[in-house]
């Protein structure tokens, strides 16, 4: 929309395990069109198997599942960027390929229908910038509402976000605002439960995120919603 | 049959159609490779490979055979590979492709020799995983011994066990057995510094206990040579790191460091602890030892509590090198079936575990066969005999290689001195064969011959993708 001012088009990695038969849903498609998207299809390999060894056997399938998901972006009418990677460990490949590409979020995929309403939590130094030029991206052509959730501490963060989307031009009537409880990332999921998609940062390192996984993949898998983590500029 | 995917195509220059940034392979067809693998992750692997060997089944037996100077063998030992392990960190930072020694020979020096020595390799691969579950199999009769529990008779079932379970935990998948891997070597390394810590202490006479002073050299100077060509197997681990070349960061800096390094730290281990048994028992009471001596100068030091904790190590040491020689056998069948020196099926891998069956298979197997055999010094010699031929080769590819100076040919690493150096590493490597026992020679001639045999049966008409 003409009136929007976006001032770091979003780029969304969208990492799937294509030969797991991991793919986008159609909705999902659709509501992240307007992004730059860049598919990494990916295969995660035991210690024991060489990448060559996978990449010779089964490279052209990936390949194919990814360029699979890369035309129905371009049936939206947006070309996907593609990316396929074997390797032992995901979480590097991941973050590797988010740097090379410049991307300002990473999508969590879950299974989705129409995505209307989006939740965008607030906690730690979340970059409120990127945030709002993906939000703005995302929601202003597509239409829906977004819900800006302010964590217990963080209600500075959640104003300056508010203000950073009006800012670039959208609408004010389309913004509504929640508080949670504490800032647990089970208090975040609770939340998620209403709404059809999440946007929230990364996270720290903390001791927690090694033993449980990430934040966002907790949120995720709590939820049942797909996730967009917003990363920090480097 | 045997053709390679670039047959009908010109003639490729360069072994490498691939960009590489440090973190990750691109193939010519844009698929990404990641490394994963960095400079620790590196010397676990050589380290832990080799580990299990010189400290842990050697000593008696070497103490036997060359008295003190047993010490020595070992430090020839480790001259020696460190002599291959540089001009082969050349040739791995110039190719880093899983595969290492194979695909250094066959693309410097040909089809035949690549053929001969990939397909040895497995089969020198399979000799020392058995030889290290032989190792394992003494060690878990120790400790039933140890418990009480009658152990006459359990060291070859025990091996073959276990021989099972690792290859199973292989095919079925293992998530986090590098990460073990590191926390074994590094438990066994805290163990075995501060054994040997106190060994060495009480042999210099610290602690006031008399040691018992021996001649160095009992049976004079060839004993100390034919002990350093059996006790080679315990530097078998180094190139092992070569073969993951494709997985490691950062290949240009951290393939030499990974290989010098582990050379380094298991070569002082294994000479300091040579040193510490033979001060502390004399060579005599170790040869009746066997391969669990190390126990014994446990015992002597520090009693119960230290028997324990060797018998531990030695069990821990010998699984993780048994272990990872499974590993490296089956990147050893997928490197060469990849050039269709053996079927394709045999490098084929399994979506649901994601891994390679066949080649585990072929690692495990014939494995078993050895195991049920059950003799040491025959496993060991044979294995080092095979690797020798190839550490040799290794050094002649340098030389051929430097010579020609192909244009795709840019080692981030060179050797210093060469050709002085790899020169004399294939000349050390050739010359310790002849210090073998007869038996051993003659298997691991025949074996090459048979692998020749294969190549001009099987494989003649395989055209190598980037040759020289």
């Amino acid at each position: 929309m003409s009136e929007l001012s976006i001032r770091e088009p979003p780029k969304i990695l969208v990492p799937i395990e294509v030969l797991e038969g991991n793919t986008v849903p159609d909705a999902l498609v659709r509501f992240l069109a307007p992004a730059d998207v860049v598919v990494l299809g990916y295969h995660v390999l035991p210690e024991q198997t060489p990448t060559e060894q996978a990449d010779e056997q089964f490279g052209e399938r990936a390949r194919e599942a990814v360029d699979d998901i890369a035309a129905a972006f371009e049936g939206e009418g947006r070309a996907a960027e593609t990316r396929v990677a074997f390797t032992h460990d995901r979480d590097e490949t991941v973050e590797r390929v988010a740097e090379e590409v410049g991307a300002t979020a990473t999508l969590i995929p879950n299974p989705t229908g129409e995505l209307d309403s989006l939740l965008v939590a607030i906690r730690d130094a979340v970059d409120t910038e990127r945030v709002a030029d993906l939000v703005a991206t995302l929601l202003g052509e597509h239409g829906g509402d977004v819900t800006i959730l302010a964590l217990p501490g963080h209600e500075s963060g959640a104003d300056a976000a508010r203000e950073t989307l009006e800012a670039r031009g959208f609408d004010a009537d389309r913004i509504d605002t929640a508080s949670a409880a504490d800032d647990s990332v089970h208090a975040i999921a609770e939340h998620a439960a209403d709404f059809d998609a999440v946007v929230m940062g990364e996270g720290g390192a903390s001791l927690l995120a090694r033993v449980f996984g990430d934040e966002a993949e907790r949120v995720a898998a709590e939820s049942f919603g797909p996730v967009l983590v917003v990363r920090e500029r480097e | 049959m045997g053709t390679t995917d670039e047959e009908a195509g010109p003639p490729d220059p360069a072994p490498l159609d691939t960009v590489e940034s440090g973190e990750a392979t691109v193939t010519e067809e844009g698929t990404e490779l990641e490394r994963s693998i960095g400079l620790l992750g590196g010397l676990a692997i050589g380290v832990g490979t080799m580990i299990g060997a010189g400290i842990f089944v050697f000593p008696g037996l070497a103490a036997g055979r060359a008295g003190p100077a047993a010490a020595a063998s070992f430090a020839i030992g480790a001259v020696i590979a460190l002599l291959v392990a540089l001009p082969a960190s050349e040739l791995a930072t110039a190719m880093p492709k899983s595969g290492g020694g194979y695909y250094f020979i066959s693309r410097a020096l040909g089809a035949l020799p690549g053929a001969v020595v990939g397909i040895s390799i497995w089969l020198g691969l399979v000799f020392a995983t058995a030889f290290y579950l032989v190792g394992f199999g003494n060690y878990a009769g120790e400790m039933l011994a140890q418990l009480g529990i009658p152990s006459a008779g359990v060291i070859t079932p025990l091996a073959l066990v276990f021989g099972v379970f690792l290859t199973g935990l292989n095919l079925f998948g293992t998530e986090n057995a590098a990460a073990l891997q590191n926390y074994v070597v590094g438990l066994l390394l805290t163990i075995l510094v501060l054994f040997l810590g106190y060994g060495g202490l009480d042999s210099l006479g610290v602690f006031g206990s008399t040691s018992t002073p021996e001649t160095f050299m009992p049976f004079g100077p060839v004993p100390v040579f034919t002990t350093a060509a059996l006790v080679f197997t315990s530097y078998l681990g180094f190139a092992q790191v070569a073969t993951v070349a494709g997985d490691i960061k950062d290949p240009g800096r951290n393939l030499p460091l990974a290989m010098v390094g582990s050379v380094l730290i298991v070569g002082v281990l294994y000479v300091s602890t040579i040193f510490v048994a033979t001060s502390a028992m004399g060579s005599e009471a170790l040869r009746l030892a066997g391969e669990t001596a190390i126990v014994n100068v446990a015992d002597r030091f520090l009693g119960t509590g230290g028997v324990i904790a060797i018998l531990l190590a030695g069990l821990l040491a010998t699984v993780s090198s048994a272990n990872a020689s499974i590993l490296s056998t089956s990147r050893a069948v997928y490197a060469v079936s990849r050039d269709d020196l053996l079927p394709k099926w045999a490098g084929r891998m399994n979506l649901k575990y994601g891994t390679p069956h066949v080649a585990l298979a072929m690692a495990g197997g014939p494995t078993l066969v050895l195991v049920a055999l059950g003799e040491t010094e025959v496993l060991a010699e044979v294995a080092s005999f095979l690797h020798l031929v190839m550490y040799g080769l290794i050094c002649v590819s340098l030389i051929q290689l430097r010579r020609e100076d192909p244009e795709w040919y840019d080692p981030d690493f060179r050797v210093p001195l060469s050709p002085l150096i790899p020169a004399l590493g294939a000349l050390a490597s050739f010359g310790l064969l002849f210090f073998m026992q007869r038996g051993s020679q003659i298997i691991g001639i025949a074996v090459m011959i048979a692998t020749a045999g294969w190549y001009k049966y099987y494989a003649s008409d395989v055209q190598l993708k980037g040759k020289l």
